[in-house]
This record gives structure tokens, C-alpha cells and sequence, in this order.
């Protein structure tokens, strides 16, 4: 065997697949730093909301509580289309159409299973009709929310795992603990933590 | 070939940053391309080391190299040839085939 290196064969088939598997998650990450920074900004609009339309209009909340419902509902297909606007200009950056498009349809396929399940999922278990629904569904919600965190990174950056576990704890501490101010809290911390995670990605080289 | 030629790995893949440049470029499937700035920062490399390995690998027509301009902004695409792809699948063939015969290289 002659060769002007002194990589060796395994080395050779490490170096092959550690590129591969960099080169995917790149892909699969295109775009995701403002993707974040667009979620957290909106989630604050949302707790923020929340918590106005509960405390300052008592009155009207008191007599329409599904209002968190179509609230919620407006901020989720908000951030899936603004979402797919991003990722899909990013990933364009990287490759070319047919191959950015298979990537990110993957990515699109798996956050829209995450958010349909946010939406659903309370309400197949019934917990629309439940006495004091909002904190329940929430509380779901956001359980689902953080799991595709979680499993996302699992699969491409472990800093989104991380976050995903941060969001959790970032709703429910404040939850079990902060009364009404609560969602306020949530909101700064779900903006800290996702601007955090974003400075992260962006100084190792994710757009 | 029989047991006593030895396996030759081609050299201009075998070598570091030329093989994740290669391996980049295959493992997109079908007729794929990528930017220079996608390569660049996926592979961690300055601008003059990517050139000069793209053109050693263009030299053994083993990728095209194409630029083009997307608003305005110039944009150099890089895509395996049908040459490249078979050297590198024949690399990879080799690579296996020694550790096949040598298992205790891949212990090492």
C-alpha cells in the first residue's frame, strides 16, 4: 500500500463516517439559530399574552377560557411557516434545491408531528372540556414541546436536548411555584434560554 | 486480483482532507451539489487549503466545479462526477477489503 499519509484504514472508515454524519446534521440544522430566536420570541408573545388576558381582562377570560386555545394556535402556525421561510433560504445557503428540499421536509415532517401533537393531544385526552383546562393543557403542551426538543438533539446537537429540558423546567417550576406571575417568568427564561442556546450554535459554526 | 498483490488505495482520495471533501460530496444522494461555503465550514478549512485540494481533485476529474450568481451574489457550486463517485466507491471497497484481510488493524 503506498499513500503520501499516515492515515490508516480505520482511520480512513472513522474519518468517512464521522463526515457523513457531521454533514447531516448540518443540513438538518440549516437556518436553526433564528429558527430559535423566533421561537422564543414568540412563546414570550404568548406566555406575555396569556398572562395580560388573564389578569387584565379577568372578566373576559373568565367567561371565555378556551381563549388560550386559538392564542396558542396563531403562535404555533406563526412560527411553522416563519420556520419553514428560514430553514428553507438556509439550507439553500448549503445545497442545492432538490437535495436542501429532501432534508428539510424531513425536518418540517418531524416539528409538524411535535406541534400537531401539542395541539391534539390535550384534546383527544379530554382535557379541553376539563375543569380549569388551561393550566392542563399547557402543561401538556409544553411536555410534548420540550420531548422533540429532546429527541431532536439527540440526533443532531446535544445543546437542544438541553434546551428542551430548560423549556420544561422553564414552565413548570414557575408554574408550581410563582402564582400568577408565573408566565411572565416563564417568558424570560424560555427568551434567556433560547437566546443562549442560539450564541451556542452560532460560535460552533451552526447558522 | 489474488492474495499476494497487495491493495493500493488510491491517493488522491487517501488523504485527509481530500477523503471528507470526497466523502462530502458522495453522501448526497443522486446528482447533488454543495456551495464552497458549506464544504468550507463543514470541513473547518481556510479558503486557500480548500482551493487547493478542489483543484487537485478537479485535475483527477473527480468533481466539477461550477459558479454561478444568485441575486446578484457569486455562488460556486461543487459536484461529484460520475468518475468521482466510482473512485470513491473503489476506494471504499479497498478500505474494507484490507481490514477484512487484516482484522487486527481495526483494533488498533
Amino acid at each position: 500500500m503506498t499513500n503520501q499519509t499516515n492515515l490508516s484504514p480505520e482511520a480512513s472508515i472513522n474519518t468517512i463516517h464521522s463526515t457523513i454524519s457531521q454533514a447531516q446534521t448540518s443540513m438538518y440544522l440549516a437556518g436553526t439559530t433564528s429558527i430559535f430566536l423566533i421561537w422564543g420570541a414568540l412563546s414570550a408573545i404568548g406566555f406575555l399574552a396569556d398572562f395580560a388576558i388573564a389578569n387584565l381582562a379577568s372578566d373576559f377570560s373568565d367567561d371565555n377560557p378556551w381563549f388560550r386555545a386559538p392564542l396558542w394556535a396563531t403562535i404555533i402556525v406563526i412560527g411553522m411557516i416563519a420556520s419553514s421561510i428560514v430553514g428553507s433560504r438556509a439550507s439553500k445557503q448549503l445545497a442545492d434545491p432538490s437535495t436542501a428540499r429532501r432534508t428539510g421536509l424531513k425536518v418540517f415532517a418531524f416539528w409538524l408531528t411535535v406541534g400537531i401533537a401539542a395541539l391534539t393531544i390535550p384534546g383527544l385526552s379530554g382535557l379541553w372540556t376539563a375543569p380549569d383546562p388551561g393550566q392542563h393543557i399547557a402543561g401538556v403542551a409544553i411536555g410534548i414541546v420540550a420531548l422533540g426538543h429532546i429527541l431532536f438533539g439527540l440526533f443532531t446537537r446535544i445543546v437542544i436536548s438541553i434546551l428542551g429540558i430548560g423549556i420544561a423546567i422553564a414552565y413548570y417550576v414557575p408554574a408550581h411555584f410563582a402564582g400568577d406571575a408565573a408566565y411572565p417568568i416563564t417568558a424570560v427564561l424560555v427568551l434567556i434560554l433560547v437566546a443562549a442556546s442560539a450564541i451556542w450554535l452560532k460560535k460552533n459554526g451552526i447558522q | 486480483m489474488t492474495d499476494t498483490q497487495p491493495i493500493v488505495l488510491n491517493e488522491t482520495i487517501h488523504q485527509p482532507t481530500r477523503l471528507r471533501i470526497m466523502t462530502l460530496l458522495v453522501s448526497q444522494p443522486g446528482p447533488a451539489r454543495l456551495t464552497y461555503g458549506f464544504i468550507q465550514d463543514n470541513l473547518s478549512l481556510t479558503g486557500g487549503n480548500l482551493t487547493t485540494h478542489l483543484r487537485k481533485l478537479e485535475d483527477a476529474n473527480y468533481l466539477q466545479i461550477t459558479k454561478e450568481f444568485h441575486n446578484n451574489k457569486p455562488r460556486t457550486w461543487i459536484e461529484a462526477t460520475n468518475t468521482g463517485r466510482k473512485a470513491f466507491a473503489d476506494y471504499y471497497a479497498n478500505l474494507q477489503k484490507i481490514l477484512n484481510l487484516n482484522p487486527k488493524t481495526s483494533n488498533d
